[in-house]
């Protein structure tokens, strides 16, 4: 893939050099200053896709922030005789703080009403852009900006804007692709495909939106700055619909995810009405219609679509999977000699309803260090409830969680997952078009991921090659190591299955939460999974990897001949209330668990 | 202005937006999409009306069926062009397909009418009516009785007949729907063909009184887009409950000077048609903040 990708981006980059030279030895003042506003678009588009391609959102702010970049850099201009040197800084802090100030409300709204309120919030600065006329010069806007000057030098138009435009556009990009590259782009992708999971495997996901929020405004007060000292004056319009509908054109057209495609789709869009000139007033028309084109035949954008064509032509020869490394010991060990004797997990009268359903009714349960505990009960018994609030997806009403020895109750799913608790769900997801091996390798990482350590990464990440080796080791263990290059989606589901029970074990976890860790797999496959469980809990009993610590379990079952031979112990749930406990015999053969799955006469029966 | 003058252009507003919204709801509850060119829609039904009023010099409410006719079988090719292909994708495919319907709806009404803004024909008359010593505008009336007798119809529609609840069997899931034979493809274009006429229908009753210019759009879509979210994202009661709320803000908020004269000191800046903008945006933001699931919603609840 990656080579692929380089030989795509080698192409654009020759095509792109090509066309620099013709239309510098042949294109008009016109033609350059139409390119430098390319330029500025792309810069646009790469901010936008941190939001609406890294992060998912479909933030409908971009054109706002490069206004409001336009307007700081045009007033500070025009009433302090501020050039574009000097006020660069300015131009993107104004906008990354309105980000900031409308991101701690805002967004944590999902996908539609994200989209509302982020447009909503253009709409209250381009009134008050048109109203405050002393400032903002209200409809007219402001004429009479200087051009573009640099450590007191005025850059030309004409090829030196060109150069200065690309030239911050070549290291907006390469800035933009270091924070993308590794571990920090492959938890972007973790959260696109299911946010829950990426919390789950200690992804803070606030945090990485918020990230991406801002830096999409960051390069968007850029853009403006660049475009209101190119252009020379600024005016509302650019707060306006149009400027929006052209970062989202960008995105869509170029791709939402590849840097490439911002910078392709920023000069096909621009230059495109030059190029079409003949059409004169139908052009707008035909805009609208290959953005529709777009959008139904290219859902991965130019550049994406470009790839695919290539990974037909040109199938990449298969790289070789890494070394495996084992994990080491999990930090927050304890460091008993008895492992056993330690009660890792207490749950101690924990309530919550929804509605007037109680969901889970003063349930109180224990689990030692290394004991595997099945979980059963009929279908809405609270089983799956129950998991969701002790890894902090539900608030309890009422009650407490310890595990290894402090409260845990409200805290954050990320902060739980990093505490050492991990978990399956239900349904199995996985990044689908990553690797087998980055899927694993992300919940590694999950806690380190941040702008700062993305932007201080070196070329060859040593913390990535370390989360793959030890990945690969994780995807051994659980016997899926022959796929570890595949990526996820093209899985059968039993391998999916211990693809994300290996996943669970990369955050080194001191318990385990499986939700119907069985549910779908063949006899074989079950019996197989069980065997690697028992492994995974109590590791000294000759199965290879002996170094490795036991991890409690807790799953929850249907499935009895599965199930009953694994747990040490079994907890029935009935109606969101602890009924039975006990070894495996003596739960199945309790009364109240038979009158609860088989109802109250064949309980009676003898 | 009295108080029943006040009264009767809230409800006339009120009820031209709720045509909007409803169709707005109705896309979204067979999609589960946002049809962001349903703005554009009520302007290209007010252009409709302008061009049908110059040819056939007749009343409005003639020209109501017709319109919304040709609007039905407009919605159902934005249906082929923009959500069909799209169907298996996530719904911001949808979002922005449409963004690019509008685009071309937009320009193509200003490549045909230009930029300068039109009046359609009214509904009857454009008289005044004295009702309880108030002069009351005949067009205001009509919008409201026309606007409440589509909306009776579409109820009508959707709980007495089979298509209705065909209709209403693909709101509610779309794959349970097409397991039990509901032919989900066709309820779904005839769900644009129905919101796609209500939206014309609005056109028509708005651009007598407000005119009609081809970049109405970006507001309509707004005006529903918010009403829909504060009544409830995916309720029918909510949208109309939403549009209400819109209109007494939009009509009462800029009328406070007058209808308090000297009791603000000097302050009518603050009820300029701008400022009351900003103000509804605000209040808008702090309840989508505070309330994502609406003034009237329940709180959904999924499961991860």
């Amino acid at each position: 893939m990656t080579g692929r990708a380089n030989l795509l981006n080698a192409i654009l980059l020759a095509a792109g050099i090509a066309y620099f030279t013709y239309a510098l030895g042949f294109g008009s003042g016109y033609t350059l200053r139409v390119l430098s506003v390319a330029g500025i678009y792309a810069l646009l588009a790469i901010g936008y896709q941190f939001i609406f391609g890294q992060a998912g959102a479909l933030a409908l702010s971009q054109g706002t922030f490069m206004g409001l970049g336009a307007y700081v850099s045009g007033i500070l201009d025009t009433h302090w005789n501020i050039p574009f040197g000097a006020s660069i800084a300015a131009s993107i802090l104004v906008p990354v703080l309105l980000a900031f100030l409308v991101a701690i409300p805002v967004l944590h709204l999902k996908t539609h009403y994200f989209a509302l309120a982020t447009l909503i919030i253009g709409q209250i600065v381009l009134l008050v852009a048109t109203e405050w006329e002393s400032v903002t010069g209200g409809a007219n806007g402001i004429g009479g900006v200087s051009g573009l000057v640099m450590f007191g030098q005025a850059i030309r138009p004409g090829w030196p804007s060109l150069a200065l435009v690309w030239g911050l556009v070549a290291i907006g990009a390469a800035i933009a692709w270091q924070i993308t590259r590794g571990l920090l782009g492959s938890g972007f992708a973790m959260m696109r495909a299911n946010e829950v999971t990426a919390r789950a495997i200690g992804i803070d996901t606030d945090r990485l939106r918020l990230m991406a929020f801002l830096l999409s405004a960051a390069y968007a007060g850029l853009a403006g700055a660049l475009y209101v000292h190119t252009i020379r004056v600024v005016s509302p319009d650019v707060l306006g619909f149009p400027v929006m509908v052209t970062s989202l054109t960008i995105a869509v057209i170029g791709g939402r995810l590849p840097i490439a495609g911002a910078l392709l789709g920023a000069v096909l869009v621009i230059e495109l009405p030059e190029w079409f000139r003949f059409l004169r007033d139908y052009y707008l028309l035909a805009y609208g219609v290959i953005l529709l084109l777009a959008v139904i035949l290219m859902p991965e954008g130019a550049v994406g679509a470009a790839q695919r064509l290539l990974a037909r032509w040109l199938p990449a020869p298969p790289p070789a999977p890494p070394p495996r490394r084992a994990l080491p010991a999990q930090a927050a060990a304890p460091a008993s000699p008895n492992l056993l004797d330690i009660t890792l997990l207490e749950i101690t009268g924990l309530s919550r309803r929804f509605g007037g359903v109680r969901a889970l009714d003063d349930v109180a349960l224990s689990l030692a260090s290394g004991e595997v505990l099945g979980l059963i009960g009929p279908n809405g018994s609270g089983k799956t409830t129950l998991l969701n609030v002790v890894t902090g997806i539900y608030r309890p009403d009422a009650g407490q969680v310890r595990f290894a020895g402090a409260s845990i109750t409200g805290q954050t799913t990320h902060a739980i997952a990093r505490a050492g608790i991990a978990r399956t769900f239900q349904t199995v997801s996985l990044v689908e078009e990553m690797d087998v091996l980055d899927n694993v390798a992300i919940a590694r990482a999950g806690g380190a991921l941040g702008l700062r350590a993305a932007l201080a990464t070196k070329p060859r990440d040593p913390a990535l090659r370390l989360a793959r080796e030890e990945a690969m080791d994780l995807l051994a263990r659980l016997g899926a190591a022959e796929y570890a290059l595949h990526p996820a989606g093209s899985l059968p589901y039993g391998v999916r299955r211990r693809v994300e029970i290996a996943r669970t074990l990369a955050l080194r976890p001191l318990l385990v939460l499986l939700d119907e860790p069985a549910a779908g797999l063949n006899e074989t496959e079950q019996a197989d999974l069980a065997e690697r469980l028992r492994a995974i809990a109590r590791p000294g009993r000759g199965h290879q990897g002996g170094a490795h610590q036991g991890v409690a379990l807790l799953v929850i079952e249907h499935n009895m001949p599965f199930l009953a031979p694994l747990a040490d112990r079994m907890v029935c749930l009935d109606h969101g209330r602890v009924i039975a406990s006990g070894t495996p015999a003596e739960v199945q053969r309790h009364p109240l668990v038979i009158e609860a799955y088989l109802g109250r006469q064949a309980a009676s029966a003898p | 202005m009295t108080g029943l003058q006040l009264l009767l252009n809230v409800a006339a507003l009120a009820s031209a937006y709720a045509l909007v919204a409803i169709g707005f709801v109705l896309i979204l509850n067979a999609t589960g999409a946002v049809n962001f060119s349903h703005g554009d829609l009520v302007m290209v039904g007010g252009f409709a009306a302008v061009s049908l009023g110059a040819w056939l010099k007749l009343p409005g409410i003639v020209l109501l069926p017709i319109l919304m006719l040709g609007m039905a079988a407009l919605g159902v090719a934005v249906a082929v062009c923009a959500y069909f292909p799209l169907r298996k994708r996530p719904p911001e495919s949808v979002f922005i397909s449409t963004i690019a319907v509008g685009i071309i709806l937009q320009n193509a009404a200003n490549l045909i009418y230009g930029a300068e803004s039109r009046a359609a024909p009214p509904l009857l008359g454009t008289g005044k009516l004295r009702i309880l010593n108030s002069s009351i505008s005949q067009q205001g009336l009509a919008i409201i009785l026309v606007a409440a007798g589509l909306i009776l119809a579409l109820y009508l529609v959707f709980t007495r007949t089979q298509t209705g609840r065909r209709l209403r069997a693909t709101a509610q899931d779309r794959e349970v729907a097409a397991a039990i034979g509901i032919r989900v493809d066709a309820m779904v274009a005839a769900t644009f063909a129905v919101a796609t006429a209500l939206a014309g229908a609005a056109g028509l009753l708005l651009a007598n009184v407000f005119f009609v210019t081809p970049t109405d759009g970006a507001n309509y879509i707004l005006k529903a887009y918010i009403a829909v979210t504060i009544g409830g994202w995916g309720s029918i009661p909510g949208a109309v409950l939403g549009a209400l709320l819109i209109a007494a803000f939009e009509v009462i908020y800029p009328s406070i000077p007058l209808l308090l004269p000297g009791a603000l000191g000097g302050a009518d800046a603050w009820f300029s048609q701008t400022v009351s903008s900003i103000a509804m945006d605000i209040v808008i933001l702090v309840i989508l903040v505070l309330r994502p699931q609406g003034l009237f919603g329940e709180a959904s609840r999924q499961r991860p």
